[in-house]
């Protein structure tokens, strides 16, 4: 334990710096004269736009916790999702996901998963776009439909491009990219006929604007894996595609904290029923989030004098 | 005996001591807070330090020691100006920020295409004559969207079409809005705001209900004294109950979900706007046919918005909740109160 922690902490503090010496800084200084207005002043980067991951990561020494909650996607349900990630040296990133379904007397299939993403270290260039590959280890999780047990997991693996653009439209940044998601359901009390999996290649793209006053204005729409059951009819399991859109604002209250507040359609990926169309409204939910970035390496430099530039 | 009343008495004045302690840190807890709540006057920017000599300066002193030999006693001199100079000098606060003014994200009833500035929290409390209580919270997000949690007393439902419509109370709803300011983009550009309004689902007599809207809403003022404002909204909702499945307004049809609304306002005298607005909500009918079962209602509200500090208003007015009937015996009086805190927005622009 003591060895992986050390292992992690030299991971952390040998970063393999992409940065050229004209780049702007990428993250906080580490040094002990630093005030905290310097400390927490930023830059930080965010990995993700709502939902999709971007080519950006969590800066070298730094962590960043992010969740998100509503109580409209699900009826009389609390959806929400959770991710800690810690970067390493500006080109990679840890994450911890954590998604639960809470209901109103218990708790109901916690979903943690794992990630891993890496950005490429290309010095940024005008119509260049930068790229990163992010893979997410599902864990499977088992829920109950009308009492029949149903057993899930997904498994993703992202490549994401990003291209800011120029010019006239310098305030836009386009983001797309692949998802190869590999789902699977299991009906464990039907044997092989109760079995259904898929992999599939499912495209996704974003846009974000710059709106100013630390306000962006994010859209994202692609496709996901959706799982199909009808326990009433009886019939096999079967997995589709879905279709995930979700558009609203990020706004840095503060360099360290970003809120988000956005609507959605169809965001939950396990679904037992077909949904009836972007066209019905009562199925859209609102989503209220925020991400918090902590500049530990600096704090720590700063505070003991570890981790210093 | 005496020890024990010593006791006591050094405990009565340790309480006594106490409760001062929590008096004096409450009145100055509760001043703060009502200090800090109420407007920042204009700032006005202080002149920089004079840091320039005086015409008069004193010469240094002669220190050179006396041919007699005796030892040299330093004496106290005042500061020279170089000294003055070097030290270094507290920078004068920096102004706060310039504070716009917000523009309410709502008329009467009817959604503006104004959004709260960044920071701002917006509430507003009513009541009106047939006894519902609403209440409205919103959250400015970065002068392009704002956030709100809302409970309204508006919408209705009936048992069947010839039963007295009854109050579905307290009708949760969350917005969520996003827009572009007046002017924006470019001269004689209105405000545009894109809203959607959701609805936690609500039980009553067997049947839960949900509805959803989304509207856009276009507002442009007109000189220095009068706002107009227009919205198109597209309208859902769900009925259901555990015999049947959901109901769903978006089955009916685009007729049955598309509406218009809007209103004016006009500011009457220096701290007073006269409004009027037009606008729609949804009725159920629990044993109506599917094509009847959500009905959408237009409400005319007129009335008066009286700033009564720059973080306080009153409104009062009428509300007819069913124009189309021309139903004036469901007329209403409505009371609202609207607070607004720009504490937080001017933290983040303090900060930025």
């Amino acid at each position: 334990m003591r060895g992986r922690l050390s292992l992690t902490l030299l991971l952390a503090a040998a970063p393999v710096s992409v940065a050229h010496a004209d780049d702007p800084p990428t993250t906080a200084p580490r040094t002990r004269d630093a005030t905290a207005a310097q400390i927490f002043g930023g830059p930080f980067r965010s990995p993700r736009l709502f939902a999709m991951p971007v080519a950006d990561v969590v800066g070298a020494f730094q962590l960043s916790l992010s969740g998100d909650a509503s109580l409209l996607q699900e009826t009389g349900i609390l959806t929400s999702a959770g991710v800690a990630a810690i970067g390493f040296g500006d080109i990679a990133q840890i994450e911890y996901r954590h998604t639960t379904a809470i209901g109103i007397n218990d708790l109901n299939a916690p979903i943690p998963a794992v990630g891993v993403q890496l950005q490429a270290p290309f010095r940024e260039r005008p119509w260049v776009p930068a790229v990163a590959l992010a893979f997410r280890l599902g864990v499977p999780r088992r829920e109950s439909i009308d009492d029949a047990p149903v057993d899930e997991s997904v498994t993703d693996l992202y490549l994401v491009g990003r291209l800011r653009m120029r010019g006239a439209l310098d305030r836009f940044t386009l983001h797309a990219g692949a998802r190869v998601s590999s789902a699977r359901i299991e009906r464990p009390d039907f044997g092989p006929d109760g079995i259904a999996q898929r992999t599939m290649v499912l495209p996704a793209i974003g846009l974000d604007l710059d709106a100013g006053q630390s306000a962006r204005v994010v859209a994202e729409i692609g496709l996901a894996p959706q799982f199909r059951f009808d326990p009433t009819a009886g019939t096999k399991p079967s997995v589709d595609y879905g279709l995930l859109g979700r558009a609203g604002v990020r706004w840095a209250a503060l360099p360290t904290i970003v809120l988000d507040a956005s609507v959605g359609y169809q965001l939950e990926v396990a679904r037992s029923q077909p949904a009836d169309g972007p066209g019905s409204l009562v199925e859209w939910d609102i989503r209220l989030g925020g991400e918090v970035f902590v500049p530990w390496g600096a704090i720590v430099c700063r505070v003991a004098g570890g981790f210093c530039e | 005996m005496t020890a024990s009343r010593i006791a006591t008495c050094t405990r009565r004045y340790d309480v006594t001591r106490t409760s001062k302690t929590w008096i004096i840190v409450s009145a100055i807890a509760l001043t703060g807070g009502i200090a800090s709540a109420q407007p920042v006057p204009v700032p006005v920017p202080l002149p920089p330090p004079d840091v320039t000599p005086p015409p008069d300066v004193t010469p240094p002193p002669d220190v050179t020691p006396p041919p007699d030999g005796t030892p040299v006693v330093a004496q106290p001199q005042p500061p020279s100006v170089d000294t003055i100079a070097a030290v270094p000098v507290e920078p004068a606060p920096a102004p706060e920020p310039p504070l716009t003014p917000v523009s309410l994200p709502e008329l009467l009833l009817a959604p503006t295409g104004y959004l709260l500035p960044a920071g701002v929290i917006y509430a507003r409390t009513g009541v009106d004559t047939s006894g519902g209580i609403s209440g409205d919270l919103r959250f400015g997000l970065g002068d392009v969207a704002e956030f709100g949690v809302a409970t309204t007393d508006l919408v209705r439902a009936r048992d069947s079409s010839d039963a007295v419509a009854k109050r579905l109370a307290p009708f949760y709803t969350a917005t969520f809005r996003m827009g572009l300011a007046e002017d924006r983009l470019f001269r004689y550009q209105p405000a545009l705001t894109l809203g959607f309004r959701k609805s936690f689902e609500h039980e009553a007599d067997g049947h839960r209900t949900r509805i959803a809207e989304l509207h856009l809403a276009a507002s442009k003022r007109l000189g220095a004294r009068a706002s107009v404002h227009i919205n198109g909204s597209f309208w859902d909702a769900s009925v259901e109950n555990g015999e049947e499945g959901a109901v769903l307004l978006h089955d009916q049809g685009l007729g049955k979900q598309l509406r218009v609304g809007g209103g004016v306002a006009v500011r009457a005298v220096e701290d007073a706007d006269i409004a009027v607005d037009f606008a729609w909500v949804p009725e159920f009918c629990f044993t109506c046919s599917d094509v009847n079962r959500t009905r959408l209602r237009p409400i005319l509200s007129w009335g008066v918005r009286y700033d009564l500090t720059r973080w306080a208003m009153l409104q009062s007015g009428v509300r007819v909740p069913d124009i189309g009937d021309a139903n004036l015996l469901d007329a209403q009086i409505f009371g609202q109160i609207t607070l607004i805190n720009r504490s937080l927005e001017r933290v983040v622009k303090r900060h930025r």
